[in-house]
């Protein structure tokens, strides 16, 4: 392409732009593994005045090795802090433009840990925006986690005018619930204090960087890895293609109140990568467990669980099937079509670097 | 129907309102966190009547029991006001932060004709209860002669990151920090035991190699005390954050028998005082251990079988005793003589650590 119209590109782009390059962002979770490649994507958009907040226990030299590339007038600051800190909130959301919402955290087993760290933040957050009338889009990065998928039959689509779970607390899964709840309070805050938002809710984020396999191809929790994905599309999207998404639904006009889905094209079944994993990374046994069978388990384990009071957790019940299970295709039309996303890292070359990082990973372990 | 209230709605209290939910003639009236969030998302997932933000406007539902459940700082204030507002009072471990606020709370629950528990539960699961009926039997023979209670914890990175990235996090601010928070089950499985109310306490503690390769300089997570009373009984108590297995244990010796009691296991193993003769010692002991091993075994699947095999079952047990000694006027379960002694050994130990704690060396003054 010429430079021309290389040009072009970019002024167009920023005339779709609700802010300016001297506008200032705030990126928390900045040091997380989403939130890295926010940083820089936003950096190579031109961004000049970025705030990264990261958790005080963080280690932020990759940040600040990122961050050391700046160019010259970029003023580029980490800052160290606690969300549940209604003063780190009010300190960091002064006179920002737009908030990059990417941290979350706490313990996926524990419900108040998670709710505290991810939606008591969040408030934390909202309060301070509320506070500070600069605020032109909180863009809030939620999950696939949120979708119920109970009531579509297999092989349907799952979109945006999917349902989410109404009784999360029945997922037996605590980041579900904490990012329903997330989901909620940002609408609510929107609907009473006019706080302009998108939210955008990646798949299963994967890259180097990430060596574990995702619960939806399946686990290992009994001693041997349980293959429950068998033919269904993953939902994968990869760390750069997903960080440029919200980047991009963070910046465009005319999206406010939207949702978005992130998935790349492409997707492997759960069988084609689980291949491709053994073949790349290391061998190991699985068993395939057919999707009726493994619906089955999760009604026993269920009906156990309710039976005996929690003798054991509900964590394998039928809504966990029906979201991490069940045959179903994804979609993405709506970021491609009304924010003009297109991953520009092909799943091939995604998942080339991935298992390359895995290998690391376990070289390194 | 006994009303029931939870003040603190973190992550013990999903503890505390699962097993009370198993506990029938109860029912809880409401709950409350200083964060209104918190106290909305603990109602949201358990069958609760109300919510709040505000411990005034609990206490005007009237509740009969109040479960605290908040940082250890605010235990003492909690339980005096609910006390004072006629409340029954569970307290999590550790009951206060020093042993002088344990007595006041006690001597004020008496006064006012109200009882008062801590969350020493690790004392009343299945295992636990088994110990205590063999010891009461005259198992041990003479009363205890020696006692050793292993209580580990396993630093995992969430918590330790958590802990050494906040210097604010409210641990740091117990008057034992770390441990504070977590040796109360370990100290109390020998204040059951001892007999006297002031047995010498001899504390040695140190931050470990790992925290201290994480820049960790205050939080000592490797503790070793000696407790003995009037050259009688004695008593080891460790913690350790690095030590594996990171052991839940109390062992107990008598003039006759001993016995090891493991948390983790849910397992009771007696120790045979006797010897038998020549070889027969290398012979059999190992196969009454081995049957005593599979007599456990059998014993957690029946009770798993039996739906009592939770991770809280002692919990339960405690909560539900607690109950019972509201309504019918029985003893309260833990002895008010058991706080007051682990509250004392715990005050006897962080007083030595902060003393002893090494200071860091002065810089050679530069001419």
């Amino acid at each position: 392409m010429l430079p021309t119209n290389i040009e072009n590109l970019h002024n167009l782009e920023n005339a779709n732009r609700i802010i300016g390059s001297d506008d200032p962002i705030l990126i928390t979770g900045a040091n997380g593994f989403i939130g890295l490649r926010v940083v820089e994507n936003l950096m190579d958009r031109g961004f000049r005045e970025l705030t990264c907040m990261t958790r005080h226990s963080s280690d932020s030299a990759k940040l600040e090795a990122l961050v050391s590339r700046r160019r010259s007038g970029a003023r580029i600051r980490v800052v160290k802090g606690n969300l549940l800190s209604r003063e780190d909130c009010a300190k960091v959301t002064n006179g920002v433009a737009a908030i990059f919402h990417l941290a979350a955290g706490g313990s996926d087993k524990s419900f108040p840990d998670a709710f505290m760290s991810t939606v008591v933040s969040t408030r934390n957050l909202l309060e301070a925006s509320v506070q500070d009338k600069s605020l032109k889009r909180f863009v809030n990065v939620s999950s696939f986690a949120v979708y119920t998928n109970t009531q579509k039959r297999h092989w349907r689509l799952l979109d945006e005018t999917c349902p989410v779970e109404t009784r999360p607390e029945l997922r037996g899964d605590a980041y579900c619930f904490a990012k329903v709840k997330q989901d909620e309070i940002v609408v609510e805050y929107a609907k009473r204090f006019g706080i302009p938002y998108v939210i955008v809710r990646p798949g299963y984020v994967f890259g180097p960087g990430k060596i574990n396999i995702t619960g939806r191809v399946g686990i290992d929790t009994f001693g041997v890895f349980m293959h429950l994905g068998g033919s269904n599309p993953v939902p994968f999207t990869y760390v750069d293609n997903c960080a440029e998404a919200i980047v991009l639904a963070g910046l465009k006009k005319g999206v406010d109140g939207h949702v978005f889905n992130i998935v790349d094209d492409d997707l492997p079944s759960s069988r084609q990568f689980l291949c491709l994993y053994k073949k790349n990374v290391r061998r190991f046994k699985s068993i395939y467990v057919p999707h009726a069978l493994s619906h089955l388990l999760c009604c026993i384990w269920e009906r156990y669980s309710n039976w005996s009071e929690g003798q054991l957790p509900p964590v394998f019940n039928r809504r966990r099937w029906h979201a991490h299970w069940k045959k179903t295709r994804y979609s993405n039309e709506k970021l491609k079509t009304q924010v003009g996303w297109t991953p520009k890292v092909p799943m091939a070359e995604g998942l080339k670097r991935y298992f390359e990082g895995c290998r690391d990973g376990r070289q390194h372990a | 129907m006994l009303k029931v209230a939870i003040v603190g709605c973190g992550k013990i209290a999903d503890s505390h309102a699962s097993q009370i939910g198993r506990i029938k003639g109860c029912e809880i009236v409401g709950v409350c966190d200083s964060e209104p969030l918190m106290a909305r998302q603990l109602y949201e997932r358990f069958p609760i009547k109300r919510h709040f933000s505000d411990l005034t406007e609990l206490l005007d539902a009237r509740p009969d029991v109040v479960h605290i459940t908040t940082p250890p700082e605010s235990h003492f204030d909690i339980a005096k006001f609910c006390l004072e507002r006629g409340c029954h009072v569970y307290v999590e471990k550790p009951i206060a932060l020093h042993a002088e606020e344990a007595q006041t709370l006690i001597e004020l629950a008496d006064e006012r004709g109200l009882k008062l528990t801590v969350g020493h539960d690790a004392q009343f699961s299945n295992a636990a209860r088994r110990m205590r009926a063999l010891v009461k039997s005259g198992y041990l023979g003479a009363g205890p002669i020696h006692m050793e209670s292993y209580y580990c914890y396993e630093l995992g990175r969430a918590y330790a990151g958590a802990l050494l990235g906040n210097k604010r996090h409210w641990v740091r601010r117990l008057p034992g920090k770390l441990l504070h928070n977590i040796i109360d089950h370990g100290i109390a499985s020998l204040a059951e035991f001892l007999t006297t109310d002031s047995p010498q306490v001899k504390a040695y503690g140190f931050v470990s190699p790992f925290l201290r390769s994480l820049g960790e300089s205050e939080i000592i997570d490797e503790l070793r005390v000696t407790i003995c009373e009037e050259q009688r009984t004695t008593a080891y108590f460790t913690f350790s954050s690095q030590m594996r297995p990171s052991l839940h244990q109390f062992r107990i010796y008598g003039t006759q028998n001993g016995l090891i009691l493991d948390h983790d296991q849910e397992t009771m193993i007696k120790l045979r005082g006797e010897r038998f003769k020549s070889h027969l010692e290398k012979f059999v002991p190992p196969l009454m251990f081995a049957q005593q091993h599979l007599e456990n075994l059998v014993r957690n699947i029946g009770t798993f079988l039996a739906k009592d095999l939770h991770m809280n079952s002692g919990m339960k047990y405690l909560i539900e005793s607690f109950y019972r000694s509201i309504l019918e006027g029985t003893p309260v379960p833990i002895s008010y003589r058991e706080i007051l002694l682990t509250a004392r050994i715990m005050d006897a130990i962080f007083v030595q650590l902060n003393v002893n704690r090494p200071q860091p060396q002065a810089q050679p003054q530069m001419a």
